[in-house]
Formats: structure tokens, C-alpha cells, sequence
């Protein structure tokens, strides 16, 4: 069985009578990025949460796996599996960015130095209140958030927002290795991105909205 | 420890160190309470001396203990949806995990507020307690139940818009119960009596409240 792999088939959501997604199918695999288009409200952030098991779909499946998995794995636990970079995830802003990490690596289990780490290959102080970091700073918090515990799959909604130069080429760097290793990644962005070279598009999603 | 445990633990763990930084809880609680407990001293003045104290008074501590939690407790599971934070907890702990901490942190915040509250209001009162075990058991299982509930609508309120009036009624028919008992058992305190059964009732109220939270939680938590 590869590292991971995951198949959506038919995936549809609706709130009230606006229907969001529909019927929208993909699939991506080990060491591949799957992009996901669509103008904004098309539906591209309703889909990771979906895929993320934070969202319940009305209809579809959603099948993900791993290594030594039996069968595709079930919401709850899809949830603790997926690293997940997106606009409406916050950390604690009382908390400092390396005690934010450290408080997740203690919740998933990891060795908090593995946050240490992160925070040093993406440029940000660890001592520095979550609430006091720019918006590019907190982007590159929710980057290290999401790598934290190695998680095989990647779901990255407009993951280089706000980042600068630098930033971007260190988040890309961290995605090329996350592939490199046989982590998969699903990339939602208004447009295709213009993604490092190494990074190989296994398949596009353009989401009609 | 175990990894469960770790987790609780870490959950408690967080949100006593998020307090330490904004004081939230702390401050509305205690505010709260001082206030209630100089308006009742005020109020009634030297009650516990007179013959009706005993059996009003049980009534008014807890009044001011309730309130007092009230205003505070909602706020453990209000602040991670409305700062976002929910997200990445839901993505990162089981379950089951959040409830545990976030109750263990409720009842260490409510078991602060009765070391605080009850010497204080006793002796504003000047109320006599004949059985000071069983008035500390009282506020104990009291305390428990009180955090308990409030953890359990808080879960509930924290995914709901109208969330300061909702707490009222959640916690009305949950709350009522607990308070009846839990005077009981105060009352009993004062007198010098025996704990009898409000005390073995007020156990199970606890034991049910915690069962039933931990079995609904994971289904108010993931929406």
C-alpha cells in the first residue's frame, strides 16, 4: 500500500438552499499535489473541510488512507491525521508561537523540539506573542502548526497568502520535502499557482462555483 | 502517563496558562462574588446568629456561588469558537480529552471561588457550621457538579448565536437539581446533622452529569 492516498468522489454541501459543492470528485496519492480552482465562494474551503473531517458532505465519499490502514479512515480520525493550513485556523494569541507549539506537540504526542525546528527553517521567533505576529508571521505559525506531527496529507487552503519572498520559498521548501518523504498534498488557490518545479501536479479540480 | 491523560492534561494545562495571561475568568469571578458577598452582608447583616439563618442562608451561599460561575464558566468553550482557536483543537485532540480538561480546568476555577466565597460569606454572617466535614463535602460534590453542567452547556452555547441567553435556559433544568441537593446537604452542615440521602443523591447527579457530558461531547463538539 503507498504512504497515502485519497479519493473523493461525488462530494456535494450545501448551506440551506445555496449549494456549495457539487458533486466534485479528485483524487491524489503519494509524492503529488492535487490543485483545487474556483473564484472565491465556489466552494474551494468548503471542500478541505470536508476533506479535513470538519465538515459533514451531504453526499459522497471521501476515502483516505494510509499505510498499514484497513479501510479508508472514518472523520474522528481523518481529523488527528491531516495537517491543514487555512485562513480561519487560529492559534493562541495570548500564547507565544513556540508555546502554541509546544502545547500541540503535547496534545499529538510529538517531541517539541520538532516545533523548535520549524519555527527556525520558516523565520519566526519563538518568544513572540501569537497575537503580536503579523499576518505573514501567522501564516508561517499555521505552516509549522500543520507540519508539526508529519502528517502524510497535506490539505493547504491559499497556503502562500500574505507570505513574502522568503517565506514562500521556505513554506515551498517544506512542501517539496513533505512530497519528497510521500506525504500528498491537496492545494486550494483562486488561481493555479505557480508551483516549484519539484512539486509534481498530479491533477487539477476547477471548482465552478 | 498516558497519552490520553497527557492530552487532558495538556488541555488544562493551556487554558490555566491562557488565564494566567488574561485574567478573564479569574477577574469576572471574583469580581462577581465580592460584590454578591458585600450586598448580602450589607443586606442581612449578622443572620447566622438568628434562627432562620440556617435555613436561609445554605439557600444564598450557593445563590452567590452559581451566579458567580455563571458568569465565568460559559467562557471556556465561547472563546475557541470565537477566536478560532476550536479549529485547530478539534484537528489536533481526541474528543474526549477536551471535555476531561476543560473540566478539570471549570472545577479547579469553581473550587478556587468556594475557598474564596464560603470562609468569607461564614464569617460575614457569622454562620456556625456544627459539621465542617460535611460542609467541605458539600462544596466539593457541589463544586464538581456545577463545574460539570457548566461545561456541558458551555460546549453546547459555544456553537449557538444567542449564547448569553441560552446558557440560562440550558442550564436552568440542569441546575435546579444540583442546587436543591446541594442546599440539602449545606443545610444538613449547619445543623450538625446527618449527611442522609441528599448527599448519596448529590454523588449521582455528579456521576450522571459527567457520564452523560463526556458520552454527548464528541457530538456537540464535531457539529
Amino acid at each position: 500500500m503507498p504512504p497515502v492516498h485519497l479519493r473523493f468522489t461525488g462530494l456535494a454541501r450545501r448551506f440551506g438552499r445555496l449549494a456549495v459543492l457539487r458533486g466534485v470528485g479528485g483524487e491524489v496519492g503519494a509524492g503529488r499535489v492535487l490543485v483545487v480552482t474556483g473564484a472565491n465562494g465556489s466552494g474551494k474551503s468548503t471542500l478541505l473541510r470536508c476533506l479535513a473531517g470538519l465538515l459533514a458532505p451531504d453526499a459522497g465519499t471521501i476515502d483516505h488512507r494510509e499505510e498499514g490502514d484497513d479501510g479508508p479512515l472514518a472523520a474522528a480520525e481523518r481529523r488527528l491525521r491531516v495537517g491543514y493550513v487555512a485562513p480561519d485556523l487560529a492559534l493562541y494569541e495570548e500564547l507565544t508561537a513556540g508555546e502554541n507549539l509546544d502545547f500541540f506537540a503535547r496534545l499529538r504526542g510529538v517531541d517539541p523540539a520538532r516545533g523548535r525546528v520549524l519555527l527556525a527553517r520558516l523565520d519566526l521567533p519563538a518568544d513572540r506573542p501569537a497575537g503580536a505576529l503579523s499576518s505573514g508571521m501567522r501564516q508561517k505559525l499555521r505552516w509549522a502548526w500543520a507540519l508539526l506531527h508529519r502528517p502524510r496529507l497535506l490539505l493547504l487552503d491559499e497556503p502562500f497568502q500574505n507570505l513574502d519572498a522568503a517565506g514562500a520559498a521556505a513554506a515551498g521548501e517544506l512542501l517539496a520535502e513533505h512530497l519528497g518523504a510521500g506525504g500528498a498534498a491537496v492545494l486550494a488557490q483562486p488561481t493555479a499557482p505557480t508551483l516549484d518545479p519539484r512539486l509534481a501536479v498530479a491533477d487539477r479540480v476547477e471548482l465552478a462555483g | 502517563m498516558s497519552s490520553w491523560l497527557a492530552e487532558a492534561a495538556a488541555v488544562f494545562a493551556k487554558d490555566w496558562r491562557s488565564e494566567a495571561r488574561t485574567r478573564y475568568a479569574l477577574n469576572t469571578l471574583g469580581l462577581f462574588a465580592l460584590t454578591t458577598l458585600v450586598l448580602v452582608s450589607v443586606g442581612l447583616g449578622p443572620m447566622g446568629v438568628s434562627a432562620a439563618g440556617a435555613q436561609v442562608l445554605p439557600f444564598l451561599l450557593w445563590i452567590v456561588l452559581l451566579f458567580a460561575a455563571a458568569a465565568g464558566l460559559p467562557r471556556a468553550f465561547v472563546q475557541e469558537e470565537e477566536t478560532h482557536t476550536a479549529t485547530a483543537l478539534r484537528l489536533a485532540a481526541r474528543p474526549s480529552t477536551v471535555f476531561w480538561g476543560k473540566l478539570a480546568y471549570a472545577l479547579s476555577l469553581t473550587l478556587a471561588l468556594e475557598v474564596l466565597v464560603a470562609p468569607l460569606f461564614l464569617a460575614m454572617v457569622q454562620l456556625e457550621v456544627a459539621a465542617p466535614g460535611l460542609f467541605a463535602a458539600g462544596l466539593a460534590a457541589g463544586g464538581f457538579g456545577l463545574a460539570a453542567a457548566s461545561t456541558v452547556v458551555a460546549a453546547i452555547i459555544a456553537q449557538a448565536r444567542a449564547r448569553g441567553t441560552l446558557f440560562a435556559v440550558l442550564s436552568f433544568p440542569i441546575l435546579v437539581p444540583l442546587l436543591l441537593l446541594v442546599v440539602e446537604v449545606t443545610r444538613n452542615a449547619v445543623a450538625g446533622e446527618p449527611a442522609g440521602d441528599a448527599l448519596r443523591q448529590l454523588l449521582l447527579y455528579d456521576g450522571a452529569v459527567a457520564v452523560a457530558g463526556s458520552m454527548l461531547f464528541p457530538a456537540i463538539w464535531n457539529p
